[in-house]
């Protein structure tokens, strides 16, 4: 019977010019953005590429050069997008691709960090994911509002009622075949964006994408289901069609409007983050009196080299056996790290708590929990990018370590030191590996309970209110 | 097979229905005459588990109605004022869709049979129902009834609107059903036609049943004159 009821639901669906005409825009949409997404991927795959292969031929090609000289002279490294990042762009506009790796800092990206604490949850341009998390639900509601609500104005549903047929089976039927004409229009742009992936990414990179894009698969469809779920319950128990539109088309507003752009403001004001200037500020001065507030630099190098001169019992700097500036060098970068995590650290950490309250907000707007989901699987989130820039402040801080050592160990004190390319060969090229679909699915453990508490809320509410459907 | 059993219903205190008791055998039609609000349609309202009845119990084939809500509609067929219909639908493909929903299983051949049985014209089963006139629909409405095979049918105002020759053909399909055996009860207006369809007639004034007449041995002019002065007191 649920069955029959589908068929029935779709061939009226494909009937109704409404159907038509909004699936259509809905697919023309959906394959626009997934093309713009993997030209978008493309490129800047191939920037990244070609940027990555010349900054490290620049590093190994620079001359002879005193190493602190190429230290300054630095290396950038580019972050590799994700190939999901064609369905969900994320953060990736915000939080920046490359980032400088020189002595002496942790330079940020080329979008500060404390800027784009707010910019992660600013929409976009049209992507796969605007169209997903936004336009999908709203076909479901044009889909589905009258489900229940048209049948009693028209009269069909005492027809149907006088038949004998379960409300239970009706409501399983009218979801089961919205759910079939959406899934035929999504399963076509899935193969759509599937190819797109292969020909952005390659055949390896697809299918080492597939657990990641699974789990953002079944994001979405506990998400749809939600909708679905609500759109139903709505429409049987409200009187007529056209309050069910008004409230369904209410709730749309909230949870793909206004919700967002609500989280932000109130995760900002419940764990505000320092604005750009102020957080380079407060970097610059504990960089000039260390971390704690005390043991300003003069006094460190003044005790460094004393303590040396005690070491090597000499006393001067020219007698010593190891190079001087090479060990403050090294020492600066030390006092630094300190620095740079004890800041970044509290700073991704105020966000850590940011998304914690978009999180928790999500339980009354099931988009702010999808779009979390939707960035974290398709790897372009908040902590994805913080996972790359650790990987790149550890090979910067890698580099800084051999150029020193090697200072420290061949440089002397008394004449001008160059190295050559054989130093410049020492440092491996940058390598970097996103994190397991493991890592992504431990981080999005709550986000997923609320998502499937959504879905199994809005189902039974579904089923609860279509028992309670009177054909009077 | 149809019956009720002291079935009363109150709304707020105010009764619309008073203990009605009635018994509809096979083969009969029993049309219910009166005016608006007299209780017509919460009769047969109570019959399709549509509202829950204040005291009594209406019992169709001996099932009550709301402890074998399913069972008990398997039993019958209902067409109101309009039979309402899916206007992107064939009257074809309506049919074959109420009647699985039913539970019945019918090839396409047969389908076509029963809503020529209705008097529904071949060329018409395949269009679409947003094109059907009110007529049309109440025969796709009697089709589903012969396609189910109900043993009891519940009609409330079935030939309101309809033209002299469509409540008619209309009538005589209504006869034919109950020549098979089916019980009707039909709530009506229409004093020629309940006369001319049903084998009782039962008038209804106030939410109780003051009469009951055999339509033989009434004429036309004579059950006008009953109706009318019941509905002078």
């Amino acid at each position: 019977m649920i069955l029959r009821i589908a068929r029935k639901e779709m061939t009226e669906m494909f009937r109704d010019g409404r159907f038509r005409v909004s699936g259509a825009i809905l697919f023309t949409l959906l394959a626009g953005a997934l093309l713009l997404g993997w030209q978008n991927y493309k490129e800047v795959r191939a920037q990244h590429d070609v940027a990555q292969k010349s900054t490290r031929d620049q590093w190994l090609h620079q001359g002879r050069k005193n190493p602190h000289s190429a230290a300054h002279y630095g290396v950038y490294a580019f972050k590799p997008k994700s190939p999901l990042s064609l369905v969900d762009q994320g953060t990736d506009p915000y939080t920046g691709i490359a980032v400088w790796l020189e002595a002496h800092k942790q330079n940020e990206f080329r979008y500060r960090p404390a800027q784009d604490a707010t910019a992660v949850q600013r929409f976009g341009e049209l992507t796969g994911a605007t169209v997903l998390q936004l336009l999908v639900p709203l076909l479901i509601v044009l889909l589905t509002f009258n489900a229940f609500a048209g049948e009693r104005e028209l009269g069909t549903l005492r027809q149907l009622l006088s038949l004998g047929v379960r409300q239970t089976d009706l409501a399983a039927g009218k979801a089961l075949g919205v759910a079939g004409a959406l899934a035929l229009l999504l399963i076509p742009a899935a193969v759509f964006g599937a190819a797109a992936m292969t020909g952005a990414s390659g055949y390896d990179a697809m299918t080492s994408a597939i657990p990641r894009t699974a789990w953002l698969a079944l994001s979405y469809l506990l998400y749809f289901g939600a909708f679905l779920g609500i759109s139903l319950t709505v429409s049987a128990l409200v009187k007529s069609s056209r309050a069910a539109l008004t409230v369904l088309l209410g709730f749309w507003m909230f949870n793909g409007l206004i919700a967002p752009r609500a989280a932000s403001d109130i995760a900002r004001a419940v764990r505000p983050t320092p604005s750009a200037f102020e957080f380079g500020h407060k970097l610059e001065m504990a960089l000039a009196s260390g971390a704690d507030g005390a043991d300003p630099t003069d006094g460190r190098v003044a005790r460094l080299k004393a303590d040396l001169l005690l070491k090597y019992n000499v006393d001067k700097v020219e007698a010593l056996p190891v190079n001087f500036n090479g060990i403050r060098l090294q020492d600066g970068e030390n006092h630094g790290n300190i620095v740079f995590d004890k800041a970044y650290a509290a700073l991704w950490e105020t966000f850590s708590q940011q998304d914690a309250v978009h999180r928790a907000l999500g339980m009354i707007a099931p988009g702010l929990t999808v779009r979390s989901l939707s960035m974290g699987f398709a790897g372009s989130d908040f902590p994805h990018h913080a996972h790359f820039a650790i990987v790149a402040e550890n090979y910067r801080r890698m580099i800084q370590r051999t150029l020193n050592e090697d200072m420290i160990l061949n440089a002397g004190n008394t004449s001008p030191y160059l190295a050559d390319d054989s130093l410049w060969n020492k440092v491996p090229p940058f390598l970097y590996t996103a994190p397991a679909t493991s890592w992504v699915v431990a981080r999005q453990t709550p986000a997923l309970g609320i998502m499937a508490g959504w879905f199994v809320i809005a189902m039974l509410a579904a089923a609860w209110s279509s028992r309670r459907l009177k054909a009077l | 097979m149809l019956e009720t059993i002291n079935l009363s219903k109150t709304y707020n205190g105010v009764p619309a229905l008073h203990p009605l008791n009635l018994k509809i055998e096979p083969g009969e039609i029993f049309c219910l005459l009166g005016a608006n609000g007299a209780g017509k349609t919460t009769t047969i309202n109570l019959f399709l588990n549509f509202i829950d009845p204040t005291s009594g119990s209406a019992k169709i084939g001996g099932l009550d109605v709301v402890s074998n809500p399913l069972e008990s509609k398997r039993l019958l067929a209902y067409i109101p004022e309009q039979v309402m219909l899916y206007k992107n639908l064939s009257g074809l493909e309506n049919l074959e869709y109420f009647t699985s929903l039913a539970g019945g299983k019918h090839n396409t051949g047969e389908l076509r049979g029963f809503l020529a049985e209705a008097g529904l014209a071949a060329t018409d089963s395949d269009k679409r129902v947003g094109e059907y006139s009110k007529g049309m629909r109440q025969k796709v409405g009697i089709a589903i009834a012969i396609a189910k095979k109900a043993r009891a049918l519940l009609l409330d105002e079935p030939t309101s609107g309809l033209d002299p020759k469509a409540a008619n053909e209309f009538s005589a399909l209504l006869r034919k059903l109950s020549g098979s055996g089916a019980a009707i009860l039909m709530a009506t207006h229409d004093l020629f036609r309940a006369k001319e369809t049903g084998t009782r007639v039962g008038i209804m004034k106030h939410g109780s049943l003051v009469a009951s007449y055999l339509t033989s041995s009434l004429g036309h002019a004579e059950l006008e004159n009953i109706y009318l002065e019941h509905m002078h007191d």
